[in-house]
């Protein structure tokens, strides 16, 4: 009984005064797939973490925070971490809308985040000015920057000169609609068709019939998962040739892999657990010994590496010091499944992470997605359909 | 001579209009001293909390003031997106945030007038569905603008309402939940609420009474689509971000509605009881029940529906005559 009491004091005083980060991530509502495995890469982080020594000598004590996907949750939800549980650190943040609305109460408090989502642009204006603010993911103009470097290899190496566009009608599929089409002419592609469609509608059936006709190489369908399916069987139905089917949902339909009309679809993430990287096949091999599962949502590597880099560069700062912790984060250079991570700036921000070299273009070959570009990581040949 | 007995007049006890009243005003007394209260060190987390309570209070009954007149309205979405893109291109042109406010708040009710007008011959469901389709249209057509006007799918950034001040945010939301207050009760004590009361208990029924359906309706819209849309200026500016998918979310149509029917419809103290309730409710569930709190909340709030179908105020009202304000 003594012993208990010793040990529960001591456990006691060791987590007095440790150095308590706040995570932010939609663990309800619309991005609570992204939130949840991101909930999983921190929990992961912070028992290696903690198994390593804790950080300053201490453990590190994660407090999670539900921003339910909405900006009016978000806000209190962030307050609260910062002023009541008095965290020192923040951490999280998938979608753009909540992480504007926190924007600023951020600054009001000058509080230091190391933030791992929220791609659109106008969070990177919203953070311009903020000292403390490290963004992991790259913004969404790198994403295109990678599709575009992508089709342009497809241009030299299988004159893929014809796009169509399908994109959905949302704020996914149509922010920033007009620039994309300008970017491809502006690269030499025909842009023959730029059609628009309802998320969830099922008919694709007008759509292909349309682009049979504009006779594209590519056909860069930017929408939800739902539509993954629907728009892969009227291709196939209406036998549409294309040299590539190419998308960039946000995730997969679950089991998509397995269904034979994948065949040959490609798209783009930011991890693979296929991929070769040393960092990418220990972090699968740690999550499946503490969860007895892999993941392919790509915000749990990214929560797992936000939260070692932080933990890494307090150490390093050997205090809980904003200034030194954000000089010492500045200066990381350590490998991740993504490849190497480091700190520079982006068009506005002062510590942009991970930008458009880190995607990774796959296929959908043989019942999983493998990865086809950059050749470097290339696991097999990319098939090209025409 | 035959003795006539006469009862004694009973002494007249107050009604429940009274207590209605009485409770209103307890309730802005202890909502108005909350922000100066030493809350210590969770004084700015429950003024987010009570900033959202009274902005989803607005909501609710300028919701059920149109309810009053039997319209089920899912526009409402509309007209707080219309409030918050109104109040952000206002301040874009270059507009102080005292006129941008107001001048938001009346653009949305002259388009509410439209949209009063187009579906004035619908009633239940097809007015339902109709307002329902009015919202999708209102957020295609902001997010199809240009995006140098109204920033397209990526939305529009904000400026902080009043410097970012939360005490000052929270107290402006009272003063404007005050606002939808005494709008509500000046329609309760006019001939607005016999003219809407009518309406709703059958438009026939109220012509032949020589009610103006028409003018009566678009009154009720004009009303209720005014104060949605300040709700929409308190958001915009407590956020600094607006798209169309989380102005015009279905969600802000959806929650004014069970709102109100969980503190109790046609009423004017319901919608305010059943925000104050439901918000603290989530934030308490949120805090003890942290994996599933949804699923608790839901059950709650399904169960309440089911066994208080007159709300929360209908506890109170059980038994009692009167006046319901």
């Amino acid at each position: 009984m003594k012993k208990m009491l010793l040990t529960g004091l001591m456990l006691a005083l060791s987590g007095a005064g440790a150095v308590k980060v706040g995570v932010l991530l939609p663990l309800s509502g619309a991005g609570s797939v992204s939130g949840q495995a991101a909930r999983s890469g921190y929990l992961l982080a912070l028992d290696e973490i903690n198994r390593a020594g804790g950080v300053l000598g201490k453990p590190l004590e994660l407090e999670f925070g539900d921003d339910g996907s909405a900006p009016a949750k978000a806000v209190p939800e962030f307050v609260k971490l910062v002023t009541v549980d008095k965290v020192d650190f923040m951490v999280g943040g998938v979608s753009s809308a909540t992480s504007i609305a926190i924007s600023g109460p951020a600054k009001q408090y000058n509080t230091f985040m190391a933030w791992i989502g929220a791609a659109a642009v106008p969070v990177e204006d919203a953070f311009a000015d903020h000292k403390y603010f490290f963004h992991y993911h790259p913004w969404a103009y790198y994403n295109f920057e990678a599709i575009l470097g992508y089709f342009k290899t497809l241009k030299t190496q299988r004159k893929a000169k014809n796009i169509a566009i399908a994109y959905e009608d949302g704020p996914f599929g149509s922010a920033g609609i007009d620039a994309t089409i300008a970017a491809f002419k502006k690269a030499g592609f025909n842009v023959v068709m730029a059609e628009k469609f309802k998320t969830g509608s099922g008919n694709f059936g007008p759509l292909v019939s349309k682009a049979k006709a504009a006779k594209p190489d590519i056909l860069y369908w930017i929408g939800y998962d739902t539509d993954a399916l629907p728009l892969a069987t009227e291709v196939k139905q209406q036998n549409l040739q294309l040299g590539l089917l190419y998308g960039t949902p946000p995730s997969w339909p679950v089991g998509f892999e397995k269904n034979k009309l994948s065949d040959n679809v490609a798209g783009l993430s930011l991890w693979l657990p296929s991929s070769p990287q040393a960092e990418s096949r220990k972090f699968v091999a740690a999550y499946k010994k503490k969860f007895g599962t892999t993941t392919e949502e790509y915000f749990a590597p990214l929560a797992y590496v936000n939260l070692k880099s932080l933990s890494a560069a307090i150490n390093a700062a050997g205090s809980t010091d904003k200034d030194k912790v954000a000089a010492e984060l500045a200066k990381t250079n350590m490998p991740t499944p993504f490849g190497p991570l480091t700190f520079s700036k982006s068009l506005k921000t002062q510590y942009q992470g991970f930008k458009s070299g880190n995607w990774l273009h796959f296929q959908f070959l043989g019942d999983a997605r493998v990865p086809v570009y950059p050749i470097r990581f290339a696991q097999k040949p990319m098939v090209w359909g025409k | 001579m035959s003795a006539v007995s006469v009862r004694p007049t009973p002494a007249r006890r107050p009604t429940f209009a009274w207590r209605a009243l009485l409770a209103l005003g307890i309730f802005f007394v202890l909502a108005l001293a909350f922000p100066f209260l030493p809350l210590g060190d969770r004084r700015e987390f429950l003024l987010q909390i009570g900033f959202f309570t009274l902005v989803a209070g607005i909501m609710a009954l300028s919701w059920d003031l149109l309810a009053r007149s039997g319209q089920v309205s899912l526009a409402h979405a509309a007209f707080y997106g219309l409030g918050a893109y109104g109040y952000a291109l206002l301040l874009k042109a270059g507009l102080p945030w005292e006129a941008a406010m107001p001048l938001a708040a009346l653009g949305a009710g002259f388009i509410s007038l439209l949209l009063g007008a187009v579906t004035m011959r619908l009633s239940g469901m097809y007015f339902a569905i109709a307002t329902l389709a009015f919202t999708e249209v209102v957020r295609t057509v902001i997010q199809n603008l240009p995006e140098s006007v109204a920033g397209g799918a990526n939305g529009l950034l904000v400026p902080a309402l009043l410097g970012g001040n939360s005490r000052g945010q929270y107290l402006l939301a009272l003063a404007l939940l005050l606002l939808t207050v005494g709008v509500s009760l000046a329609v309760r004590l006019s001939k607005l609420h016999h003219a809407f009361a009518a309406i709703r208990q059958g438009e026939e029924t109220a012509r032949v009474l020589g009610v103006s359906v028409v003018r009566y309706k678009l009154a009720a819209f004009f009303l209720s689509s005014v104060l949605a849309a300040l709700a929409g200026v308190l958001y915009a500016g407590k956020t600094f971000f607006i798209s169309p998918l989380d102005t015009f979310s279905l969600a802000n149509s959806i929650s004014p509605l069970t709102t109100s029917i969980f503190g109790g419809l046609y009423t004017t103290l319901g919608p305010i009881l059943g925000a104050t309730v439901l918000r603290v409710a989530e934030e308490l569930l949120h805090n003890t029940v942290k994996n599933g709190y949804l699923v608790v909340y839901g059950l709650v709030l399904m169960l309440s529906i089911l066994w208080l179908p007159r709300g929360i105020v209908g506890l109170w009202r059980r038994g009692r005559q009167g006046g319901d304000l």
